[in-house]
């Protein structure tokens, strides 16, 4: 939402910044009070702005506001508690900090912030919701809606992360090390909130793309620091850039998922597409290849094909068997096997998927079903691809899955194609 | 017709504060946004954005002061404006469409202001 005079999102960008560098200097054990005097600062600003106008510095008068806000707060706090002396020092901290840390590039706390929330001591679950709510500025119920789980749950995730903060004192920074150490977690967190929007099976278009955006924003900061500007961080964001490329192709006018096949390709983002190959570019270095580098290589190679048949599958093959071999995963198998039908033929995809039970696959039962299905009809085994096609059918997870499936595995369908996984 | 300024006045009851959920940072920027739309719409009719008034307050009488505030009324007045307009319909609609002014749990008293 744009606004005169504001840049766009600009009070849930401010809540997101006041959080990282409020937080940071009171210490995350702070983090509840920090993000209520933020809170009350924005609500002055919406109440105040309005009607005065705005002030010369916004960003500069929220900072003030939520500072004073927080150091009456803990004043308080430490007033009922009786040890004045140590968050006397806190507060000191707080209050004096500004002459020096206002020079910083806030962009500085935003990321100190992701590798604070990006903890492996806590769950993968907790770490994703708690940067949605500090980094992001997502409400609880935003947050819910957004990863599709109720609202209790997300507080639940949320109080988890942050008893965990509150632990023990802690140094107001991470040290080097811990930077480090904790990069892996980051890519994790940043490609979890990506796929929940990519993925998600969410009817609302917008608040999908919202959490990949937000997701390209962070590794896009990420980039920029030299903490985290590794090529898997590139990787990343490039496999992020070149699915979101085909995002709006990948629907169709009513919200239905479209098969790759279907797709109009000259819908396209090839802007998008080439800021995706630039930053494939630049991961082609070191000596490690991540599962990012594979399935950006994978997403480069469909946003090149000129079509759904002069797509090099060969190199598609060549991408997900480096995949299964980084991070082994009955899902990539499955999706290897529809590349693989595709160059060497269907038969040869079925034996490629010999062994893989359903209890190998229990949170893809719907995709293995499906393929399992796809290929059978293609090699004319009709009882076996029926079979397949009900059970599909019976486990789908959403509606838009399930309509898209009985459309792509209908009896009668007799085309060759890729089954929907790949959508 | 010439147009007449009128005062409008945001009550909301008491005895049932505002059970409203804090406005989210993203439902913030776009209360702030339709703000400005609304303002930009109306801004030949607002004479006065005017403001929220403090709940604290005192009622001067012929015998003297009471603090407020008037605890005892059923409801409080919470903010006021000043807008122009050729009738008193076209005011109540501009203080209609004006964002998060009438709600659940409040309301607004729109009256002409007499000039001699």
């Amino acid at each position: 939402m744009s606004t005169p005079g504001l840049v766009e999102d600009f009070f849930r960008r401010e809540y997101g910044r006041l959080v990282a560098l409020l937080s940071r200097r009171a210490g995350m054990h702070h983090l509840a009070a920090v993000e209520d005097a933020v809170q009350f600062a924005l609500i002055r600003a919406l109440e105040t702005w309005t009607v005065a106008g705005l002030p010369d510095n916004p960003s500069g008068w929220l900072y003030r506001v939520a500072g004073n806000a927080l150091i009456g707060e803990l004043r308080q706090q430490s007033g009922r508690r009786r040890i004045l002396h140590q968050s006397a020092d806190e507060i000191g901290g707080l209050g004096h900090g500004a002459d020096d840390r206002d020079a910083e590039d806030p962009a500085d706390d935003l990321l100190h912030m992701l590798f604070v929330c990006c903890d492996d001591a806590m769950p993968l679950e907790s770490q994703v919701v708690l940067a949605l709510k500090t980094l992001c500025g997502f409400s609880v119920r935003e947050i819910a809606l957004r990863l599709l789980i109720n609202q209790t749950n997300v507080n639940k995730r949320l109080g988890r992360a942050r008893q965990h903060l509150r632990q023990g004192s802690r140094p107001r920074d991470l040290a080097a090390a811990q930077y480090s150490a904790r990069l892996p977690g980051v890519h994790r967190v940043l490609y979890v909130l990506f796929a929940e929007g990519y993925l998600s099976s969410s009817a609302d278009f917008a608040i999908r793309r919202d959490l990949c955006e937000e997701a390209v924003r962070l590794a896009t900061l990420l980039a920029e620091y030299p903490v985290g500007a590794a090529p898997e961080t590139a990787a990343l964001l490039a496999l992020m850039h070149l699915h979101a490329a085909r995002m709006t192709a990948r629907q169709d006018r009513s919200g239905g998922l479209l098969l790759l096949e279907e797709q109009d390709r000259s819908q396209w983002d090839r802007s998008r597409i080439g800021i995706g190959l630039e930053w494939l570019a630049r991961s082609a270095t070191g000596a490690r290849l991540s599962r990012y580098h594979a399935e950006a290589g994978i997403a480069a190679e469909h946003c090149l094909a000129p079509s759904f048949a002069q797509t090099r599958w060969d190199r598609v093959v060549e991408c997900y068997v480096l995949l299964q071999h980084i991070a082994p995963s009955p899902i990539h198998r499955l999706n290897q096997a529809i590349a693989f039908a595709e160059l060497e033929g269907p038969a040869a995809a079925l034996a490629s998927l010999d062994g893989l039970a359903p209890k190998d696959a229990p949170g893809a039962a719907y995709l293995r079903a499906a393929v399992m299905s796809d290929l059978n009809r293609r090699c004319g085994h009709r009882d076996a691809a029926d079979r397949f096609r009900d059970e599909a059918l019976r486990s789908a997870p959403t509606v838009a899955i399930r309509t898209l499936l009985e459309r792509r595995l209908h009896p009668q369908s007799a085309e060759p194609g890729i089954a929907p996984g790949r959508a | 017709m010439s147009k007449r300024n009128y005062l409008c006045l945001q009550r909301s009851e008491t005895g049932q504060p505002e059970r409203r959920e804090a406005p989210s940072p993203a439902e913030m920027d776009k209360m702030y946004a339709q703000f400005n739309a609304w303002r930009e719409t109306f801004s030949d009719n607002i004479v006065d954005l005017g403001g929220r008034l403090n709940g604290k307050g005192k009622i001067v009488t012929s015998k003297g002061e009471i603090d407020g505030p008037f605890v005892e009324l059923k409801e409080v007045i919470g903010g006021y404006m000043v807008v122009s307009a050729e009738s008193v319909e076209e005011a109540a609609e501009i203080a209609r469409q004006c964002p998060g002014v009438v709600r659940p749990g409040s309301s607004v008293e729109v009256r002409e202001i007499m000039s001699p």
